[in-house]
C-alpha cells in the first residue's frame, strides 16, 4: 500500500519524508475538509443511517408503534415468505419496472434528440416536458385521478366522444396499472430527457460531420454514435429509474391505493400499508428492509457489470 | 489567506449544521403538554362545519375556565399516523379525537386517560349506554362519546321518479322500511329503467368505512365475534349478508368501483349523479345540500331479521401522559355538556350521545327535514352491535375484512371460503 502511494506520487520507495509543517498542514486540511463534510455527514447518519438501524430493529419485532415491543425475532420474514400479498406486491413492482424504465429511457433519448436540433419554441418545449418534475408527486397524482376517474373522467369523456368505450380504469386491474405506468412515465420523462440532452451536448459535432461524409444515415448515426457515446448517461438514468420504480409511492398510492383488489399493489405501498394503516410496524420494517437489500443489490450488480462505469461524467 | 479562507469556510460548515439540526427540533410536530400549566393541545380532523363549531367551543372553554386551547386540525387521513407517531415519540397531543373503531387499540395499550373518577354514576347514566359502552375498556371509560352519526339511505328523487317510483311510497320510518326484497326489487326496477353507466345505488363501505358491512350482518341476524372472541360469523346468517351484499355486484345494481378496497367514494358517486341512491351518514348531509344540484331525500336502511345500521361518530379523549389531567378532564367534561353537545350537533348535522338530546331536541342546521330518519335509524344500534364493532381486535379484524370482502365481490371468491376466512382472522386478531 505504502509503495503502491510512493509510485502514485514519483517518489521511489524509501525516500518518503514529510515534514512536520507538511503533516500540520495535511491535518489542517483534512480538518477543513471534514468540516465541509459535517454538514452531510451529521443529516445522514442522523436522517438515514440511523433509521435503517432503527428499521433493522424494528423488523425483528412485533410492535403497533406504542406500548410495549415484542421481540419475534425473524417471525416477520417467515411471514412474508408465506404472503402471497408480498409475492404479487413484488411481482407488481417488477412489472413496473420492466415496462417503465425502457419507455423512459426510449422516450427520454428521442425527446432529447429531438429537442438537440433546431426547432420552434424549443425553450418552451423543453420546459412543457420538464415541467412535471418540479411538481409534487402527490398533485401530479391529484390531477392524473381527475383524468383517469372511471365514471365521468375526462380520459373516458373523450374516448366515447370519438365513439370508443370507457375503460374501466378503476375497477380493473390492468388498466388501473396502465393508468399508473403512464402518469408515472409522463412524472421521469423530463428527467431523463434533462440527462440525454447534456450527454449529447458533450458529443462533438465533428464526429456526427465526419460520419455524413462517410454517408452516414440518420439512423446509423444515432446508433453508431449517439447511443453508444450516450453509454454512462444511460448506465446512470438505468440505475435511477430502476431504483425510483423499486420505490414508487406517491402515484399509486394517491391513484389507485394499490387497488383494485391488489392489482396495483407495490412493495412500498404494502409496507404503507402494513406499517401505518394495519399498525404492524414490525412487518411493514421487514418489507422496508427487503426492498433496501433488492435496490442495492441491483445498483451493486450494474456497478460490477458495466464496463463503461468509469466513464461517467 | 487561502488556508484562513478554508478555516472560515470549515466553520461556516460546521454552524450551518448546527443550525439545520435546531431547526430540525421542531420534527416532532406535535402539541405536547409543556407549554405552561393552562395550555392544552388538542388535535383533530374536522369538515368545515365542525371546525367552526369546535372554534367557537374552544373560545367558550377559554372564557370560562381562563386556560389556552391549541386547537390542530389535520386532515383525516394523516391523523392516526400522526397520533400514532407522536405518541411513539411521547409528544402526544393532550387530548384528540378518535372513531369508536380506533378507541380500543388505544386504551388497550394503555395510551389513555382512565376517566374513572371523572364522571359519577348519573353523569354516566346520562349517555346512551352502548355509547359509554363504547369509550370503555375492562369497565373503565378512556374518553367522553363526542357524537354519533349513523347511515340512511339517501335517494335522487328526479331519477327515481324517472324509473317510474313514486315518491309517495317511500318509506319514513322504522316502522315501514323496506325489507331486503322490496328493496332488491327497487334496485333491480332502477338497473333497467338507468342507462349502463348509472347504477341503483352504491354502499359506503370503502377503505376505513369497511366495518359497515356488518349492519347487513346485523340485520340478518347475525353476529361476528361472541364476548369472549370467538368468531361467529361463519353462519347461515353470515351467508345470507355475504350473498346479498355479493348480489349488489353480479347484478351490477352498484358501480364496480365502489367496493371495499376502492378509492371512490359512495357520496361522490351519489352526487355526480352515477347512481340514484347511496348509504351515507348524517354528517355527510351539509356536504350533499351544498353539492347535489337535484332534488333528494332520506329514507330508512333497509331491514331483514331486524333494522341496524353501522356506528358512526367519535369520541374525545386524553392521552395517559398528558401534563395536565385535571384540566383535561376538565375540557372533555365541557365538551359533552348539554349545551356544548348541542351546539355542535346542530351545526354539524350530527347525533348526540346524551339521552336527554335524543329525538327531536336538537333543531338541526341544515336539511332539517330529512334528519329525523337518521335519528329514527340511530336506534336500531344495539348494545350488543357496540360491544363487538368497539373491540380493540376491530382494527384488524377490518383489514381482513376489507381483504375478504374484495376477493368475495370481485374475484368470485366462494360464500363459504369467504366466511371460513373471516373467522380465522377473527379468531387470530381476537387471540381466541
Amino acid at each position: 500500500m505504502t509503495q503502491a502511494v510512493a509510485h502514485a506520487e514519483g517518489v521511489r520507495p524509501g525516500r518518503v519524508r514529510v515534514r512536520p509543517g507538511q503533516r500540520r498542514a495535511r491535518r489542517r486540511e483534512g480538518l477543513v475538509g471534514l468540516g465541509f463534510l459535517a454538514p452531510n455527514l451529521v443529516l445522514m447518519i442522523g436522517f438515514l443511517f440511523v433509521p435503517i438501524v432503527l428499521a433493522v430493529q424494528l423488523s425483528f419485532q412485533e410492535t403497533r408503534g406504542f406500548g410495549d415491543p415484542e421481540w419475534v425475532g425473524a417471525a416477520n420474514y417467515e411471514t412474508m415468505v408465506q404472503d402471497p400479498e408480498f409475492w404479487r406486491s413484488l411481482a407488481n413492482t417488477v412489472l413496473f419496472t420492466a415496462v417503465t424504465v425502457p419507455i423512459e429511457l426510449a422516450a427520454g433519448l428521442s425527446l432529447a434528440v429531438l429537442l438537440n436540433s433546431v426547432l420552434p419554441a424549443r425553450g418552451l418545449l423543453r420546459t412543457l416536458i420538464v415541467l412535471p418534475m418540479v411538481i409534487s408527486g402527490v398533485a401530479s397524482a391529484m390531477i392524473a385521478v381527475i383524468l383517469f376517474y372511471e365514471s365521468n373522467g375526462l380520459v373516458n369523456k373523450v374516448l366515447e366522444a370519438v365513439g370508443l368505450g370507457r375503460i374501466a380504469w378503476q375497477s380493473e386491474g390492468a388498466p388501473a396499472m396502465l393508468s399508473v405506468m403512464l402518469v408515472a412515465v409522463w412524472l421521469r420523462l423530463g428527467f431523463n430527457m434533462v440527462i440525454y440532452l447534456a450527454g449529447l451536448q458533450a458529443i462533438s459535432p465533428e464526429l456526427y460531420e465526419a460520419a455524413r461524409i462517410d454517408g452516414a444515415t440518420r439512423w446509423q448515426q444515432l446508433r453508431s454514435i449517439t447511443v453508444p457515446l450516450l453509454g454512462s448517461s444511460t448506465f446512470f438514468l438505468l440505475i435511477m429509474n430502476v431504483i425510483a420504480s423499486f420505490q414508487v409511492f406517491d402515484v399509486i398510492f394517491v391513484m389507485t391505493g394499490g387497488g383494485p383488489s391488489g392489482a396495483t399493489s407495490v412493495l412500498v405501498t404494502y409496507a404503507y400499508r402494513n406499517g401505518f394503516l394495519i399498525r404492524e410496524q414490525g412487518y411493514g420494517a421487514a418489507l422496508g428492509i427487503v426492498i433496501l437489500l433488492i435496490t442495492l443489490a441491483f445498483t451493486f450488480l450494474q456497478w460490477r457489470t458495466n464496463r463503461s462505469r468509469d466513464q461517467v461524467g | 489567506m487561502a488556508r484562513t479562507m478554508r478555516r472560515k469556510a470549515g466553520i461556516a460548515a460546521l454552524a450551518v449544521t448546527t443550525t439545520a439540526l435546531a431547526g430540525c427540533a421542531g420534527f416532532g410536530g406535535g402539541g405536547g403538554g409543556d407549554e405552561g400549566d393552562d395550555t392544552l393541545s388538542f388535535t383533530t380532523w374536522a369538515s368545515e362545519s365542525e371546525q367552526l363549531a369546535l372554534e367557537d367551543l374552544v373560545a367558550q372553554f377559554e372564557d370560562e375556565s381562563g386556560a389556552t386551547v391549541e386547537l390542530n386540525v389535520v386532515p383525516y387521513e394523516q391523523m392516526f399516523s400522526n397520533i400514532d407517531a407522536q405518541l411513539a415519540s411521547g409528544d402526544a397531543p393532550d387530548v384528540f379525537r378518535v372513531d369508536y373503531g380506533n378507541l380500543g387499540v388505544y386504551s388497550s395499550q394503555e395510551q389513555l386517560l382512565d376517566l374513572s373518577d371523572a364522571f359519577s354514576g348519573d353523569e354516566v347514566d346520562a349517555f346512551t349506554p352502548a355509547l359509554w359502552e363504547a369509550v370503555s375498556f375492562d369497565g373503565a371509560p378512556y374518553g367522553v362519546p363526542h357524537q354519533t352519526d349513523v347511515s340512511a339511505l339517501i335517494v335522487n328523487l328526479d331519477m327515481l321518479a324517472a324509473a317510474g317510483i313514486d315518491a309517495s311510497t317511500l318509506p319514513t320510518t322504522q316502522d315501514d322500511a323496506w325489507t331486503w326484497e322490496e328493496f332488491a326489487d327497487v334496485a333491480a326496477q332502477l338497473r333497467t329503467a338507468l342507462p349502463a353507466e348509472q347504477y341503483p345505488f352504491v354502499v359506503n363501505w370503502q377503505q376505513g368505512g369497511t366495518p359497515r358491512w356488518m349492519s347487513w350482518l346485523f340485520q340478518a341476524g347475525g353476529s361476528f365475534m361472541a364476548e369472549d372472541g370467538t368468531p361467529t360469523i361463519d353462519s347461515p346468517e353470515g351467508a345470507a349478508a355475504l350473498d346479498f351484499t355479493r348480489s349488489f355486484f353480479e347484478n351490477q345494481w352498484v358501480p364496480p368501483t365502489s367496493t371495499p378496497a376502492g378509492t371512490v367514494y359512495a357520496d361522490s358517486l351519489f352526487s355526480e349523479q352515477t347512481t340514484a341512491m347511496a348509504f351515507v351518514g348524517s354528517f355527510l348531509v351539509p356536504d350533499m345540500d351544498y353539492f347535489n344540484e337535484f332534488e333528494w331525500t332520506a329514507l330508512p336502511m333497509p331491514r331483514d331479521e331486524r333494522g341496524a345500521t353501522d356506528l358512526g361518530g367519535n369520541a374525545l379523549v386524553a392521552t395517559a401522559e398528558t401534563d395536565q389531567p385535571e384540566l383535561a378532564t376538565e375540557f372533555l367534561r365541557f365538551m359533552v355538556t348539554e349545551e356544548a353537545m348541542s351546539t355542535f350537533c346542530a351545526a354539524t348535522n350530527e347525533l348526540p350521545t346524551l339521552t336527554a338530546l335524543e329525538g327531536d331536541a336538537i333543531e338541526f342546521a341544515i336539511r332539517p327535514d330529512v334528519m329525523p330518519v337518521f335519528v329514527d335509524q340511530a336506534t336500531t344500534i344495539e348494545p350488543e352491535d357496540v360491544r363487538q364493532l368497539t373491540s380493540p381486535a376491530m382494527a384488524e379484524i377490518s383489514v381482513a375484512m376489507q381483504r375478504e370482502l374484495e376477493a368475495a365481490f370481485v374475484n368470485g371468491q366462494s360464500t363459504e371460503e369467504t366466511l371460513a376466512n373471516l373467522d380465522a382472522a377473527i379468531a387470530e386478531a381476537s387471540g381466541s
